[in-house]
């Protein structure tokens, strides 16, 4: 056997190693099968438990109003919501399409939804997926909805609240919203949601062309 | 280990270049010492005389098929993540076609007129300004032939998801294909050569 | 061998060059087999690097986008071709990985043909045409190559060489189509190689 293995050209050896691996490559399996990955639990659920991995609505207000520029965020909802109403700067990204979606690894992700669930599910897959930085918008548009676009006053407010209520319905008009005194209840219905002046998210459109030239 | 080692943040779009321009020098230099770096050679595959070519190119799938298979098989490589472009297959027969065409009248292909130029051939040099022009053409005609261009798409498919069969079987059939060719290369080579009075090019 | 140095002198008389009587004979060519597990392997380290093969033609892609942009801005504008090569204006479109990446092919042809001894300042053609024609012909060549490519998504290496390796299907339908087209029209051209 050795013998006959030191006869062969170079060549043949090579030609040798490619049907004993191309053999052993029908047998072996799927190439995918190990995309699983190893999850760190522990560190998951710290940040789940110290709320390390939320963001707060007012808190993403005050980075849009200083127009930060050093996070991403990912609109999870279906593109029919998104085109009626999104977070200024939010890109529409489906839950399914977050692994072709072309984010970066290191980069700061805040995702929302409507509420927490579905933000938390993408949330996990991209931890799982070893995404550094991923965040979920705490309580999702519905309360982005309630503390920034709608901020109520209850009619009982000591002075403290109605100074805090003061500056936030200057955040709240900074985008379009409208806030409430409470003296007289608005109907859900005619809290009407800002109409659309900006651009579609241009952030989304970037890597798109990356992309695209990513072949030849 | 986590590879591809880019998508996974490792290093910044910066530093990708770098490892670009690298990556260009081991390819530009298998390239050339293959002797793609001459439209000679790369032409006489179309006449039997000299089989290098295929033998250099369908060693490199084979190669690379295999490493990235078993890569991928033991959880070093992510396979989802190496870019895979989506198929078109009408448009992209169409333009194989035309590309032969090309091949054979230019003697070339982008990446070897590179090298042909490099080593200080005029031909290699004027063919890549031969496919800035063909790219203008293209460019220019888009707008009329984007609707082709778009058309019988198919996603991102690969042979084995196509056919129905294992990913594995298919690393089989292509060396075995692969290595059915080489046989029948060197064969051809030898046939070819005493045809032409012993001379192999 | 011998013709090649045949054509060598031929064409170096035709330059107005003394013809030598000895001509330094180049290198001749690897094993295919062994740059073909080369070649291979340097696919291989741009997929387990980058996540991407290797290219060639969209680099000049982005070299004809930018030259049509230099010229004419607003009708690159319009064009949905040139603007995919050209990006969101925020960086230099030679800031590409392809541009970097046929850089690096330019140095490492150089490089092994320096070792070779196989840098020649020459037109690489057939001995049955000249030198003129064989330019025209390798213009005309490239054109279609150039339209073709960009039909087909990508050349050679983009489609042929990684996508077979990806065992994607489009690229595999790919290279028997341009299989096919080089060898039925390989007898058309035949004055032009043998």
């Amino acid at each position: 056997m050795k013998n006959l293995f030191e006869k062969l050209s170079g060549s043949q050896k090579l030609a040798a190693a490619a049907i004993l691996l191309g053999l052993f490559a029908a047998f072996a399996g799927d190439p995918f099968d190990n995309t699983y990955t190893k999850i760190n639990t522990k560190e998951i659920a710290l940040d789940a438990m110290n709320n390390s991995d939320k963001v707060d609505v007012r808190e993403l207000a005050e980075w849009l109003i200083e127009a930060k520029a050093d996070f991403r965020l990912i609109d999870l909802r279906t593109e029919e919501k998104f085109n009626e109403y999104f977070i200024p700067s939010a890109a529409n990204i489906q839950p399914a399409e977050l692994m072709n979606a072309n984010l970066m690894r290191n980069e700061k992700i805040v995702l929302y939804a409507d509420e927490n669930t579905t933000a938390a599910q993408a949330w996990f897959l991209l931890k799982s997926k070893d995404y550094k930085a991923v965040y979920i918008l705490e309580g999702g548009l519905d309360m982005w909805k309630d503390k920034v676009l709608f901020p109520k006053l209850a009619s009982d407010a000591d002075a403290e609240e109605k100074m805090e209520f003061a500056k936030f319905s200057e955040v709240s008009k900074f985008f379009g919203g409208m806030p409430q005194t409470g003296l007289e209840e608005i109907d859900k219905a005619e809290q009407k949601l800002p109409e659309l002046k900006l651009p579609a998210s241009t952030t989304l459109d970037i890597p798109k062309k990356k992309k695209k030239r990513e072949g030849c | 280990m986590n590879a591809p080692f880019y998508k996974f943040g490792f290093f910044s779009f910066d530093v990708s270049l770098i490892v670009a321009f690298v990556i260009g020098i081991g390819f530009g230099f298998m390239l050339e010492r293959g002797g793609f770096g001459n439209a000679r050679i790369l032409a006489a595959q179309f006449y039997f005389t000299n089989m290098r070519v295929l033998k250099v190119m369908f060693t490199a799938i084979v190669t690379a098929m295999i490493g990235i298979f078993y890569l991928s098989l033991i959880g070093w490589v992510d396979l989802s993540l190496v870019y895979l472009s989506d198929t078109y297959i009408v448009p992209q027969v169409i333009g194989g076609l035309i590309l032969g065409f090309g091949f054979v009248i230019g003697g070339y292909c982008p990446g070897t007129s590179f090298v042909s130029l490099a080593t200080g051939r005029y031909d290699g040099l004027v063919f890549a300004l031969g496919v800035v022009a063909g790219i203008f053409v293209f460019g220019e005609l888009f707008p009329y032939i984007s609707d082709f261009f778009y058309s019988t798409p198919m996603g991102k498919v690969r042979l084995n998801e196509w056919l129905g069969v294992s990913y594995g079987m298919i690393v089989l059939a292509v060396v075995l294909m692969a290595l059915g060719a080489f046989a029948a290369a060197e064969w051809g080579e030898k046939v070819m050569a005493k045809k032409n009075g012993g001379v192999i090019e | 061998m011998t013709s090649l140095t045949h054509v060598l002198t031929k064409f170096k008389t035709a330059a107005g060059e003394k013809s030598h009587e000895h001509v330094v004979e180049a290198k001749p060519y690897s094993n295919p087999y062994y740059v073909g597990v080369g070649l291979g392997l340097v696919l291989l380290a741009a997929f387990v690097i980058m996540g991407r093969g290797l290219g060639a033609s969209g680099a000049l892609s982005t070299v004809t986008a930018l030259t049509v942009n230099t010229v004419a801005p607003s009708h690159a504008e319009g064009n949905q071709f040139y603007q995919g090569y050209l990006g969101d204006g925020t960086t230099n479109p030679l800031k590409d990985w392809l541009v970097f990446e046929v850089l690096g092919v330019l140095a490492g042809g150089f490089l092994s043909g320096i070792f070779a001894g196989r840098i020649k300042v020459k037109v690489e053609k057939g001995p049955r045409i000249s030198s003129k024609k064989r330019l025209v012909f390798a213009f005309l060549g490239g054109a279609l190559m150039g339209f073709g490519a960009k039909l087909a998504r990508g050349c050679t290496s983009g489609q042929a060489l990684t996508g077979g390796a990806l065992l994607n299907l489009g690229s595999w339908a790919f290279m028997m189509a341009v299989f096919a087209g080089a060898y039925a029209f390989a007898y058309f051209m035949r004055r032009q190689w043998t």
